[in-house]
Formats: structure tokens, C-alpha cells, sequence
């Protein structure tokens, strides 16, 4: 089955003129129907490719203006693109402009069956949701008042509500999970969730890297309207946020050119690289129980990683991180460590960590070793490496399984 | 987006749409539905009161004949007022994903197709007033009712996006219809017209229309049919058109809101 939502090499391009000043008739015919557009274009977006999977919850995020609305209202089927194509299979619901055609001096109630049926319901398709709407937007006592009497709180959640019993296949929100108090926000996290169990495609536009974090399986990161990262929820978020922090710090990370390392990986900057470089990582060595460079494992063998950093000027209190993660993205050991812990406050210069596993008990496969140094706070990442270095278990059970610890079968037959 | 133009969801969502502009126009007015009566009224008061008693006519059945014109043209021109708002006014729901823009023309025409069969009693108690009986020939008003519909259709899908792109429209469009209330038998006879301008004058679509009412309400007759098929197939041919740039234009409504 092919992705509920594909976004094909989509570019988006905008008049400056239509925000600033509408045009008239006189004014066309005064100017004899010319109009100096020469400068009048901007990209929205560029060349922004990425499949949404059936069922996955995906973030989009990136600042204010990044093109992230306008990429929502794309799929949304609002506007046109310029170049490229947007595919969606399914009913789309949108939290988007929550509110916008409610009108103020309808009912609760005649709002309902107007904005059920724009959001792609039948009339009586409506009625028979209509009691369920009202519940879970607590307004029975309130639904034949105008809407203009409902609060902010009130109008977002009937809004909300009308969305959510709509059944969607495909669920767009833009920053509207702020609704309401927390109890309600609490049922509509938990709607979502819901949506996600049964098979709900969810497309999140928000800054917020937290939320994103918590509730995405894939995320997005546009910046000034092309993609700048595009991946694994974790490791997009960690990059947004550091190149957040690096451009407060005004760091270019980007005179940083890509780095050959032994094994023929490459090593490049906001491809499988980020972060303000105010520390780096020089080299990475994955050693054997005779300390020796190793690519190919067993199953239960001890495991060493060295890490090789430097600090061209002073950093208070770095956290080292490792991550183990098999080929799919699943983590299978995660490990950090301050450099508190070892009774410092401060590095300056090069220096050398190592952390050792006596023991890995994975099966079989191939498997990455994830490397960052991060600010003290876990902010944002001074450097981080992501899926370069790597390693394979040969030997071992290959089930379905992460693990492989030592085992032994018995067994026992009993006769009467 | 998917279904938008499946028939049982388009009947809801027009339904829907009518009975919401009909609220809101007479949700916070005490006069309600009376409003939409007053404007003719007044006009047929002020425009008899001048041909009756300043400028006499001659006509006869004056009220009735001119109260007939008065609201025909009345739903031909505040639908065309209505069109220049037909997308701009209803930014919030253009800017909804999926939201098939194209109905809303539909819904500017119909509902003051709705204004206009509500005033229809008034009308008909005027003929009744009058002395004139009401034959068979009723029977072909909704026809009528049909192709003053589509050609009054065929040219809001023109305005609307038009004054979209250009928002002095409606000043413009105030002037035309002013000049096409003058340039149709509303308050006079087509006859009057001299017979060598009669021929130019005949392309003005509103004269065939209002003339076949009356032929219909008035004299109990059915209407020639041969000018209202030419009508229908000129609507035809204008919303062609009108609806192809309607869809081109769309593209862009969204950002030009």
C-alpha cells in the first residue's frame, strides 16, 4: 500500500504583492494592465520531499515562517503548488484556523451541522454524531447559545471536537494542542492517540521540539522553506535544536567540510553531523576485548568505545552520549556520562572517554554506534555523529530478537 | 476534496450553506424576513407614485406589472451584488482543506432565489388584487425560475473571482447595473423602445426574462419558447467559460484573501 501522504520535489512560490495591497480596476487600466512583478516572487517552499507512512504521527518543525503552514495548507488541499505534486489517499481532517467558519452568531448547535458538513460529512451523518460532539466538547448546557457568547476555551473545543468525530484517515494540526484547560487537552492527546491505534495518518505542525519529541514517530525540520533535515524523531529534533542554539550563539557550523573517515563513511554537517562544534569529536575507535579496532563481533563478546574529543576553548561540564541502535532505528543501549563525574568541571583541550561494555549480549545484525557531546543542560549537542560508526554481531541466534544472552535449555519428561 | 462533488454530499453542504446565509440575515434583525420585502416595496411606492401620477404610463395594471419586473430584476441584482462577496466574505471557509469553492456561487445565486420566492405571494395577491386570474400558465414558472437561475449563475462565476484579483468591482458593477435596470422593461414597456434600436436593445438577456414573467403572471400565457431556449443556451455556453476561469482562478484564492 502506498503512503497516505507523498509531497513530490513540492516548491511553492508566493506574490509579495498580495499581503501588502490589493489591486483595483483603475489601477489596471492607468497602468495599462502592466504590473512590474519583477521582484514580486518568493519561495515558500523548495523542493520539499518526504512520505508520511499509514498509521505514523509525523512533526513538522522549523520556525516562524519556515513555510511550515503553508506546507500543511498544501496538503490540505488549500492553494495550489507551484511546481511538483502533493498525493493524499483518505478523509482529511485539519485542526487548522480552528474557529474559522464558526460564526458568531450561530448556535453551538448550527455551527455544528455547518462545519460537520464542510468537513466532509453528511447531514445525517452529523446528526448521528451530534451527541458525541457535544460531549466531548462539554457544552450540553450551552449548545443552543450563540457562539459569540462561548468562550476562547469553549469555541476552540467544539472546534476540536467536530474534527476529531469526523473519523479522518488523515489528521493535519497546526499548534492547536493548546486547547482548553489540561483536562480537556489531556482527552484531546488522548483522542489522538486513539487515532494512531486505529490506523490514523497525523501530520503536527508545531515548534514545540518537546511535543514533537514526545508524540511523533518521524519529523521534519524545515527551514526557510527547503527540507533541513528529515528522519527519525530524535535525531531531527536534536538537530533543530542545536542549530537553533548554534545561530543564537552565531556559530557557523557550516564552514565545517566533510570529513573522510577510515572506514570510507563520510562525515558531513547537517547530513550525519551536527551541532555548534564548541567541543568535537575527533575520532571514534570500536575495540574488541584485545583493544584492538573491530568491525565484526560476537555475541556476548566485551565491547570498548573510545572516544577522542577536543575543546579549542573552555567548556563547563560536558555530557558525553552513546547510543547503540540497531539497523531500524531501535535503541538497544543508551549511555551518558558528565564530565562531573569524574570529579572535573571544565574541559579545555583534547582529551580521550572511553566506556566499556563487559558484556553485549545482541543478536545478530548490524548495528550503529551513536556518538554526541552535549551542553550540560542536554540542550543542544556541542557534536554528534549519527549512524557513521558501526559494527556487526556475526556470530548468535538470529530471531526477530535485539538479545542474545547466554541460554541453556533443559528439559524434562515425566511418564506415568 | 474527494467527495465533494458527490451528489448526496453537495445537496447537504448547499443545503447547509443557504440556511446559513438566510440566518444570518435575519438572526439579529427584528424586521426579519421583512427586510427582504421592504427594498421592492418601497421602489414599487416611489417608481408608481412617479409613472402613475407624474410621468403617466399608460400601462395597464401598473402596480402589478411593475412589482413583477421590480422582483425579478431584485434577484438578478443582488445576486450579482452578492457574487462580488462570494469568495472574498467567505475567506475562512476557502481556507478550509477540501472546501469545493465552487459551490459557493450556487449558494449566492440560490439564496436570493430563496429572497425572491418568499416575496412571490405578495405578487401573486396583487394579481388576484387585480382582477387578473390565475391561469395555467403558473405552470411555467419554474422554468422560468430555471434559466433566470443558470444565466444569472453564468455571470457570478465571472464576478467572483474577479473581484478577488480586483477589489474595486463592485463599484464598477454598481454602475453596469444600474445602467442594465434603465435597459430593462422594468418599469416600462419593451414596445416603448423604437423599433430601429429595438433589435441592440433585445440583446440584453433581462428583457426576454422579464417579459416572459409577465406573459406568464399577467396575460396567463405561455412564454415564447424559443428566446428562453437561445437563453438557456447562451447561460449555458457563459457558465462554460464563467467556470473554467472560476477553476483556474481558484488556485489562487487561498493567497489572495
Amino acid at each position: 500500500m502506498s503512503s497516505p501522504i507523498i509531497v513530490e520535489n513540492l516548491s511553492k512560490q508566493f506574490h509579495r504583492y498580495s499581503s501588502e495591497k490589493k489591486w483595483t480596476i483603475q489601477e489596471a487600466v492607468l497602468s495599462g494592465f502592466k504590473r512590474d512583478k519583477s521582484q514580486d516572487y518568493f519561495w515558500a517552499l523548495r523542493d520539499v520531499n518526504f512520505e508520511v507512512p499509514a498509521g505514523k504521527m509525523f512533526g513538522l518543525i522549523g520556525r516562524n515562517g519556515a513555510g511550515k503552514s503553508t506546507l500543511l495548507r498544501l496538503i490540505g488541499g488549500v492553494g495550489e503548488p507551484t511546481e511538483g505534486k502533493i498525493l493524499t489517499s483518505g478523509r482529511i481532517g485539519a485542526l487548522i484556523d480552528l474557529g474559522a467558519g464558526y460564526h458568531p452568531d450561530l448556535t453551538g448547535r448550527e455551527n455544528i451541522y455547518i462545519n460537520g458538513v464542510i468537513s466532509g460529512l453528511l447531514r445525517k451523518e452529523v446528526e448521528k454524531r451530534f451527541d458525541e460532539i457535544v460531549s466531548f466538547a462539554e457544552l450540553e448546557e450551552f449548545i443552543d447559545s450563540p457562539f459569540r457568547t462561548y468562550s476562547t476555551g469553549m469555541q476552540m473545543r467544539l472546534a476540536f471536537s467536530v474534527v476529531v468525530n469526523t473519523d479522518p484517515e488523515i489528521l493535519l494540526i497546526d499548534e492547536v494542542l493548546a486547547v482548553g484547560d489540561l483536562n480537556f487537552q489531556q482527552k484531546c492527546m488522548d483522542r489522538i492517540n486513539l487515532f494512531k491505534e486505529k490506523g490514523c495518518t497525523i501530520l503536527l505542525v508545531t515548534h514545540d521540539t518537546n511535543l514533537v519529541a514526545n508524540l511523533c514517530d518521524e519529523a521534519l525540520w524545515l527551514n526557510k522553506g527547503r527540507v533541513a533535515a528529515c528522519g527519525p524523531t530524535d535525531m531531527v529534533v536534536m538537530q533543530y535544536t542545536t542549530a537553533m542554539q548554534t545561530e543564537t550563539q552565531k556559530r557557523t557550523s557550516e564552514s565545517k567540510t566533510a570529513k573522510v573517515i577510515d572506514d570510507g563513511n563520510v562525515l558531513e554537517v547537517n547530513k550525519n553531523r551536527f551541532g555548534s562544534f564548541e567541543m568535537e569529536i575527533q575520532d571514534v575507535h570500536i575495540l574488541n576485548s584485545d583493544n584492538l579496532p573491530a568491525t565484526h563481533l560476537n555475541s556476548g563478546e566485551q565491547l570498548t568505545i573510545e572516544l577522542e574529543f577536543c575543546a579549542p576553548e573552555i567548556v563547563t561540564e560536558p555530557i558525553f552520549g552513546i547510543t547503540i541502535s540497531s539497523e531500524d532505528g531501535t535503541v538497544c543501549c543508551e549511555a551518558s556520562a558528565s564530565v562531573a563525574d569524574f570529579g572535573q568541571q571544565r574541559v579545555n583541550g583534547s582529551g580521550k572517554i572511553s566506556l566499556e561494555f563487559s558484556r553485549l549480549d545482541l543478536a545478530r545484525g548490524k548495528y550503529f554506534v551513536d556518538v554526541g557531546i552535549y551542553e550540560k543542560e542536554w540542550t543542544y549537542a556541542y557534536d554528534y555523529h549519527w549512524q557513521v560508526y558501526s559494527f556487526n554481531i556475526g556470530e548468535g541466534n538470529r530471531n526477530n530478537s535485539l538479545l542474545d544472552p547466554p541460554q541453556q535449555w533443559k528439559f524434562e519428561s515425566y511418564q506415568d | 476534496m474527494q467527495k465533494s462533488w458527490n451528489l448526496a454530499y453537495t445537496r447537504d453542504l448547499l443545503r447547509e450553506l443557504i440556511m446559513r446565509d438566510i440566518k444570518l440575515r435575519y438572526k439579529r434583525s427584528v424586521l426579519g424576513i421583512i427586510w427582504s420585502l421592504l427594498n421592492p416595496l418601497m421602489q414599487l411606492l416611489i417608481l408608481s407614485l412617479i409613472f402613475r401620477i407624474v410621468l403617466p404610463l399608460d400601462i395597464p395594471n401598473y402596480n402589478t406589472f411593475l412589482f413583477t419586473g421590480l422582483l425579478v430584476w431584485t434577484w438578478f441584482q443582488t445576486s450579482l451584488y452578492a457574487a462580488t462577496g462570494a469568495i472574498v466574505d467567505n475567506r475562512e471557509l476557502i481556507r478550509r482543506p477540501g472546501f469545493p469553492a465552487g459551490i459557493l456561487p450556487v449558494v449566492t445565486v440560490a439564496t436570493n432565489f430563496i429572497h425572491f420566492l418568499l416575496a412571490l405571494p405578495i405578487l401573486l395577491a396583487f394579481l388576484v388584487i387585480s382582477g387578473i386570474p390565475l391561469s395555467s400558465a403558473l405552470l411555467a414558472l419554474p422554468f422560468l425560475f430555471v434559466v433566470q437561475f443558470l444565466f444569472t449563475l453564468s455571470l457570478v462565476y465571472f464576478i467572483a473571482p474577479i473581484h478577488v484579483r480586483f477589489r474595486d468591482t463592485q463599484y464598477l458593477l454598481g454602475i453596469v447595473l444600474l445602467l442594465g435596470f434603465y435597459l430593462s422593461p422594468v418599469f416600462y414597456e419593451a414596445s416603448a423602445i423604437p423599433p430601429r434600436y429595438q433589435y441592440i436593445y433585445r440583446l440584453n438577456p433581462m428583457v426576454t426574462l422579464i417579459e416572459s414573467y409577465r406573459t406568464v403572471l399577467m396575460q396567463g400565457r405561455m412564454p415564447g419558447i424559443y428566446s428562453l431556449l437561445l437563453l438557456v443556451i447562451i447561460s449555458m455556453a457563459f457558465m462554460a467559460i464563467g467556470y473554467g476561469i472560476f477553476n483556474r482562478a481558484r488556485s489562487h484564492f487561498a493567497e489572495e484573501l
